[in-house]
């Protein structure tokens, strides 16, 4: 593991390149610290820093130069102190020198060269020495593991230890009497199919998402051209070996980690391995210290998507980066999901409740002279009797029951457990890039005429407000059209503008698109205002220009338009457009650039200059021959006309979102490998930092003291960078952690992403983790919870994840929370209502050892409870609304609120429970005593009852009974007692259907499923009495109909006594009623 | 996690609690069973919060069993808070009380429904005699088994058929009959109109009535000739009464094999049949003299040294002899084997 940590730290801040790629682009202006001082001055300060992403990567590669190698070192090293680390370290990063090199070291070092290649020899042997060049595919779980491990968790294992002490129970009653009677062995085998059936059902669930998720195969490339022997050749991909030439083009994917030999206009989609899908240009030059962010290196899987390149294999296979990080997601371990933990929990309580009170009993039944193996057949008994049998089947309905649900809504649920995961969860850490933000650079803010003005960036675009009647706007939209190379792909025109394919980098689609929406047919525009010649962005120039005719045909100037970095274009401008008239440029009007292009960059904005200029028709005229490379007409002395800002704008639904994780106690933290302007002013305008609150840097500036001086007390929110989390101890990271209620992390590295996870982790926090790109799925594996997005998301992320949001709408996790946090609710109340019964159940059994009563209930027939009337009703309990509003509540905590807690069980058993027994008991007494037998006769008659050479049992009246017609009246006591247990099992339905408030108030019939398990569990226990009474193996008989009502009263009772404990636990809130009542 | 354990314990006395008001009360068995399973909770979640804890701090703090005990003891009784169970005396007796009343409610529900159960049902006349008509059949002696073996030359091996027909058979003498029974007509219900409560005469069913199998001059009922005295009786059953005119008739064959096994059966009395007078029955509160009458089969004739299955079955109009499932509804299937 260590070694892996060591090289991925070197996935630095992947995100900034997507943002401020490569466009004609702008250079970020100074962050909003410095804003109040001596604007001009710190404007250029600033933009020398920030001048780095334009130039190419140079600049940035100094700054990082000073702390060196250090920079991306994880904190992980720290946590895990290993002598031979330092050695490590220091062979990985050798291993990543390559794109310092120079093609002939690189050729000595591979041993090859670049224009003959590698010899198939030499490849032959390269290959038989480091394996194919693949991804060691993630240890699949064979499927019939995963089968097999449906069948063993949890709640199974209670069920099979059940069936196979039944099993024993009846191999003892076997060598005691040969002819005993079967039961045993067949409540063994139900258990057992139980288990199977619903093994099989889980399986087959998780199966159908997992199926949907396969696909992780198709990052792999098939074939390469690979220069070998001279000669070019195909290959599989996976034949490919360190040294080889390999060549791509437009729409392949990179075979491997290549090192760029030559480029022609190659531009490579890096979002398998960001995440984030901005094109990023390629060339042969190395121009960044770091791996990741030099343009020389073309990485495994990922796409190029236009132009072609040769490179030479520098790694293949597991060593890739990808590679490595595809095997720190597999070496993270998976978390056992809170609700499977819950789980277990509840076993536990079962398994204690059930070993204690067969042990007890297995005393007293030894003390009641009872032979040994009789009571070991009764501590059998009484343990399998408190196996909740349908829980298993239950638990798992309702929980497919939910992730469909969910999955209509746009969560894909892969692993069931993880249904309730999300509504435990306490910590949200997302991604930026595309879950939280529309991932497209779109047009935010408009300066012109003095003012700045607001575009719409919600997805549609639809609403673009600003004014639109000055002459400046007429002569700014001019430029946007037509200094713009970028165009639709064709064939697309009914499709809605924003979801157009355009060819053209991320800027200029956005303002291809901005002005397609205001003005209406852009390529209409151009084609009327004819170019006669261009010069495209480069990082030297730092602008576009165009010269176009007008086309208005009384004007027989050409016009010239140019856009850029602003501060470029200023520098080229004397007058500026106001209001649709030019005016010089003064030092006032270069001030208000100057604030309003700071207050745009302080929005985290990527701004853009535009400028203009009519060329004389004197001098140029219509003939006029234009030279670019002569530069043949004048490029200073132009007007400026405005500022445009551009942003990747968070998605309308998240700030709706984020508040509502807010008012459910979640703590939403952004983690972004970008940069921390950009983050935070996304974080602000999503909520993740809420309006009121501020940094410690902005409380500084506000006060203007040393950020040493502020108390630290005072700011709610930090934003803090990879770099600074690099430096700190986990101990400072939980502080951090918990001091700060609004955190963003910034330019972090998968690597970091992982510590903070676990640093959330350690605040015994249930965290969520959303994310797109492979460099994600460490710490969606790692998370409690891994959201992948669906549409975005890399495959790699998806395989890590636990959910996939379909629609990568961020906005579906609040609904997945909902979700989760009313299966929590509901599972209570399911389980709560099933363990009632339980006592009703074990109760005659205790009563039968102790007492001596004839058996009022048999196996069997608790069989059919438990399998038969009350699964419906539990699973109708799922569909139960929420008793308040579940969003305005604390997630739970993970070891405090548990979902079986000793409340829930207190109050199962012994209240609702023993209420149930007494009931049962009085429908089967009274079934006895009308038929004969009173129950003071009943006493102590076990023994000649069960007789079955006694055929003149008297009764209490003096009548004579043989045996079989003693048995038929047993079966009529287990009809009847399961008729009480039935009937009070409505009543207990209805009680569970609240925990805290009225019935009435929760509405009696607005869960309709509820209704259709009652239904369900009358018109079994009718089937099962009158249709089935004559089968004589199942035990049932036909019940007279007035002892359906004997229990009733009692289920009025419990339903009475239920509403007396809500009403008091309302009434006294906090009280030792309300602690030791309200499960 | 402090504050988890205090929870925890808390909960726990409430069970334990609860647990041992029930003991004092009602169901004490229950309640301690879950006493103990609540207390066996607690520790486990103490162990696993435990765990826990360690995994948290990494590597155990040395004496972890010394501490854990420490806890464990703390928890059952903590002098400085003066709790035991993490409850103090005041929150032990609310508890309590609390629970007793909750139980002694209980129980009152169930004392109030069994009255009113007791209120329905007639003492004299059961509510429902279907289940246990019709009437099952039953022969004396019984002793455990329904195979008659023995060997007439050894007394031993037939000696207790004979005491369990004696013993059977003290109801039946003629002076005890005579003092407590009424001799009523024979062929015809005895029918005793009145209230309910009213005591109910008896007709007399003399032993001397058996003849040769009343053991008045064969003291060994047969047994000693190898020829077994076997006295079948009908189950009583509240209200019973034969079609009128006809009465039960017994007659025995055998059940399997060689008809000519038996060659002569002698019934006693001679109509082999039970007399109309001894029904109805009116239960034994009222009519607690009666006494079931029985039919003789006297086996004269049995082929020896060979089991015998023999079916008796009762006939007549409202009897049924050939339910599947229960072999003793007006039948009964016994075998005999006899050695000399």
């Amino acid at each position: 593991m260590s070694h892996v940590s060591v090289n991925l730290h070197l996935l630095v801040k992947p995100e900034v390149r997507g943002i401020r790629g490569n466009g004609p682009g702008s250079p970020r202006p100074p962050s909003a610290s410095v804003r109040n001082a001596e604007p001009a001055r710190e404007a250029k300060k600033t933009l020398e820093i920030y001048s780095v992403e334009l130039s190419g990567t140079k600049d940035i590669a100094q700054t990082d130069k000073a702390d060196g190698k250090e920079k991306y070192r994880g904190l992980k090293n720290r946590f895990e102190p290993r002598k031979n680390h330092q050695k490590e370290e220091l062979k990985k990063e050798l291993d990543l020198d390559d794109h310092k090199l120079s093609i002939k070291e690189l050729e000595e070092k591979y041993s090859t060269n670049i224009i003959t290649g590698l010899s198939s020899t030499q490849a032959a042997a390269l290959l038989a020495q480091n394996g194919p060049n693949a991804l060691t595919p993630p240890k699949e779980t064979p499927e019939i593991i995963k089968f097999l491990k449906q069948m063993v968790g949890g709640f199974s294992i209670l069920l099979w230890v059940g069936a196979i002490l039944c099993w024993i129970a009846y191999g003892i009653q076997y060598s005691m009497n040969k002819s005993s009677s079967l039961d045993n062995v067949y409540l063994g085998c139900v258990l057992a199919l139980v288990v199977i059936l619903t093994g099989v059902f889980a399986y087959y669930q998780e199966a159908k998402s997992t199926n949907i998720m396969a696909t992780f195969n198709k990052m792999i490339p098939q074939q390469a051209l690979v220069i070998r022997d001279s000669e070019k050749k195909t290959v599989p991909a996976e034949q490919l070996v360190v040294g080889d030439i390999v060549e791509i083009k437009g729409g392949d994917r990179i075979p491997a980690d290549i090192r760029l030999l030559s480029v022609q206009g190659c531009k490579v989609d890096n979002s398998s391995l960001t995440g984030e899908s901005e094109p990023q240009a390629r060339s042969s030059e190395f121009t960044h210290d770091n791996a990741l962010e030099t343009k020389n290196i073309g990485f495994y899987s990922t796409t190029c998507l236009e132009g072609t390149a040769s490179g030479m294999v520098i790694n293949t296979g597991d060593r890739t980066v990808i590679g490595q990080i595809a095997s720190l997601a597999s070496g993270v371990g998976d978390e056992k999901t809170p609700i499977a933990i819950e789980i277990e929990h509840f076993v536990h309580i079962v398994g204690g409740v059930a070993i204690s009170i067969g042990i007890l009993f297995f005393i007293i039944a030894v003390s009641l002279k009872y032979h040994v193996l009789d009571s070991i057949i009764f501590l059998i008994g009484i343990i399998v009797a408190n196996v909740p049998e349908g829980l298993l089947a239950t638990v798992t309905v309702t929980l497919s029951l939910t992730a469909k649900r969910m999955a209509k809504k746009n969560c894909l649920v892969k692993n069931l457990e993880a249904v309730e995961t999300l509504g435990s969860t306490s910590i949200i850490c997302s991604d930026k890039t595309g879950t939280l933000t529309q991932n497209r650079m779109t047009v935010a803010h408009l300066w012109f005429d003095n003012q700045i003005f607001i575009a719409d960036t919600s997805e549609d675009h639809s609403n673009q407000v600003f004014d639109q009647s000055s002459g400046t706007w007429a002569s700014l939209s001019k430029i946007i059209t037509l200094c713009n190379r970028a165009e639709f792909r064709p064939g697309q025109e009914n499709v809605p503008i924003m979801k157009r394919v355009v060819v053209g980098d991320a800027s200029e689609t956005a303002l291809l698109k901005f002005s397609e929406v205001i003005l209406g047919d852009v390529m209409e525009i151009r084609k009327r205002n004819h170019k006669v010649a261009e010069i495209p962005f480069n990082s030297t120039n730092k602008f576009q220009l165009s010269i176009h005719k007008t086309d208005d045909p009384n004007d027989k100037r050409f016009l010239m338009v140019m856009k850029g970095a602003p501060e470029r274009i200023l520098e080229k401008c004397s007058t500026i457009m106001v209001n649709g008239q030019e005016q010089p440029l003064d030092e006032s009007t270069a001030e208000a650039f100057h604030t309003a292009y700071m207050e745009l960059g302080g929005l985290g904005e990527r701004v853009l200059g535009f400028c203009h200029l009519y060329l004389p028709a004197d001098e140029f005229p219509e003939s006029y021959s234009f030279d670019v490379d002569a530069m043949n007409f004048p490029t200073s002395n132009l007007c400026f006309v405005g500022l445009l800002s551009m942003i990747d704008p968070p998605r309308s639904t998240v700030p709706d979102a984020v508040t509502k994780c807010r008012s459910a106690g979640i703590k939403v933290i952004m983690v972004t490998g970008d940069h921390p302007i950009t983050a935070k002013a996304i974080a602000k305008s999503v909520g993740i930092i809420s309006a009121n609150s501020e940094t410690v840097e902005d409380i500084a500036k506000r006060l203007h003291i040393a950020v040493e001086q502020v108390n630290k007390r005072e700011a709610k929110a930090a934003v803090v960078t990879g770099t600074e989390l690099k430096d700190m101890s986990p101990e400072q990271l939980d502080e951090l952690l918990t001091n700060y209620s609004e955190i963003v992390f910034a330019r972090t590295s998968p690597q970091q992403k992982l510590i903070i996870v676990e640093g959330c982790q350690r605040q015994n926090a249930v965290v969520a983790v959303t994310g797109d790109g492979v460099n994600d799925s460490p710490a969606l594996k790692k998370a409690d919870i891994g959201i992948a997005m669906g549409i975005a998301g890399s495959d790699a992320a998806k395989n890590a994840a636990d959910m996939v949001l379909l629609d990568d709408n961020f906005a579906s996790i609040v609904t997945g929370v909902e979700e989760g946090r009313l299966i929590f609710d509901n599972l209570k109340k399911t389980i709560a209502y099933t363990l009632t019964k339980n006592i009703a159940e074990l109760c005659p059994f205790l009563i039968y050892i102790i007492v001596g009563l004839p058996l009022p209930i048999g196996t069997i027939t608790i069989l059919f409870i438990d399998l038969g009337t009350d699964i419906i009703p539990s699973i109708a309990l799922a569909y139960e609304k929420a008793e308040s509003d579940i969003m305005n509540r604390k997630p739970r905590h993970k070891k405090k609120d548990r979902l079986v807690n000793q409340q829930l069980a207190i109050y199962s058993y012994l209240h609702i429970g023993l209420m149930q027994a007494v009931g049962a008991f009085v429908v089967y007494l009274t079934v006895y005593a009308q038929e004969g037998f009173t129950p003071g006769i009943l006493t102590n008659l076990r023994v000649a009852w069960e007789n079955g050479n006694v055929n003149d049992l008297e009764d209490s009246y003096g009548q004579q009974w043989t045996w079989y017609q003693r048995k038929y009246l047993e079966w009529t006591g287990y009809t009847a007692f399961f008729v009480g247990i039935m009937v009070q099992q409505i009543a207990d339905l209805l009680i569970r259907k609240t925990r805290r408030n009225s019935i009435f108030r929760q509405g009696l019939f607005r869960n309709k499923v509820i209704w259709l398990g009652i239904a369900s569990q009358i018109i079994i226990a009718l089937i099962l009495s009158y249709g089935l009474g004559s089968v004589t193996a199942l035990n049932f008989t036909m019940l007279r109909p007035q002892y359906w009502f004997v229990a009733v009263p009692y289920a009025i009772l419990i339903w009475v006594y239920d509403e007396v404990r809500k009403l008091f636990i309302r009434l006294y809130p906090g009280s030792w009623w309300d602690k030791n009542m309200y499960y | 996690d402090d504050q988890d354990e205090v929870n925890q314990n808390y909960l726990a006395d409430e069970e334990e609690e609860a647990e041992e008001e029930a003991r004092g009360m009602v169901v004490p068995d229950l309640e301690e069973e879950e006493e103990e399973e609540e207390g066996q909770e607690a520790e486990e979640e103490e162990i696993e919060e435990e765990k826990e804890e360690e995994e948290g701090q990494g590597p155990p703090t040395g004496n972890a069993w010394w501490q854990k005990l420490q806890t464990v003891s703390e928890y059952l009784w903590d002098p400085e808070k003066r709790m035991s169970l993490a409850r103090t005396g005041q929150s032990w007796s609310l508890i309590l009380v609390i629970y007793f009343f909750f139980y002694a409610s209980l129980a009152a529900v169930i004392t109030l429904c069994m009255y009113t159960l007791f209120l329905t049902i007639s003492p004299y006349m059961p509510t429902f005699t279907e289940r246990v008509k019709p009437p099952g059949v039953m022969i004396r002696p019984f002793a455990h088994s329904l195979n008659f073996n023995f060997n007439v030359s050894e007394p031993d091996t037939w000696q207790h058929y004979v005491i369990s027909l004696n013993g059977f058979l003290q109801g039946y003498n003629d002076s005890l009959q005579e003092e407590m029974n009424v001799d009523c007509p024979p062929g015809q219900y005895f029918i005793q109109d009145g209230n309910e409560d009213e005591d109910k005469k008896a007709c007399q069913f003399k032993r001397s009535f058996l003849k040769n199998c009343s053991g008045l001059e064969d003291p060994t009922f047969g047994y000693s000739t190898g020829q077994p005295c076997i006295l079948l009786k009908m189950n009583r059953i509240v209200g019973f009464r034969p079609e009128l005119g006809d009465p039960v008739k017994v007659s025995c064959k055998v059940q399997r094999g060689d008809e000519n096994d038996i060659r002569s059966i002698n019934y006693y009395p001679e109509s082999a049949s039970f007399d109309l007078r001894y029904y109805p029955y009116y239960g034994k509160l009222t009519h607690v003299n009666y006494t079931s009458p029985l039919v003789a089969m006297h086996f004269t004739d049995v082929v020896k040294n060979q089991a015998v299955p023999v079916q008796c079955q009762l006939k007549g109009k409202g009897i049924i002899n050939d339910v599947i499932n229960d072999r003793f509804v007006g039948r009964v299937i016994f075998t005999l084997n006899i050695e000399t």
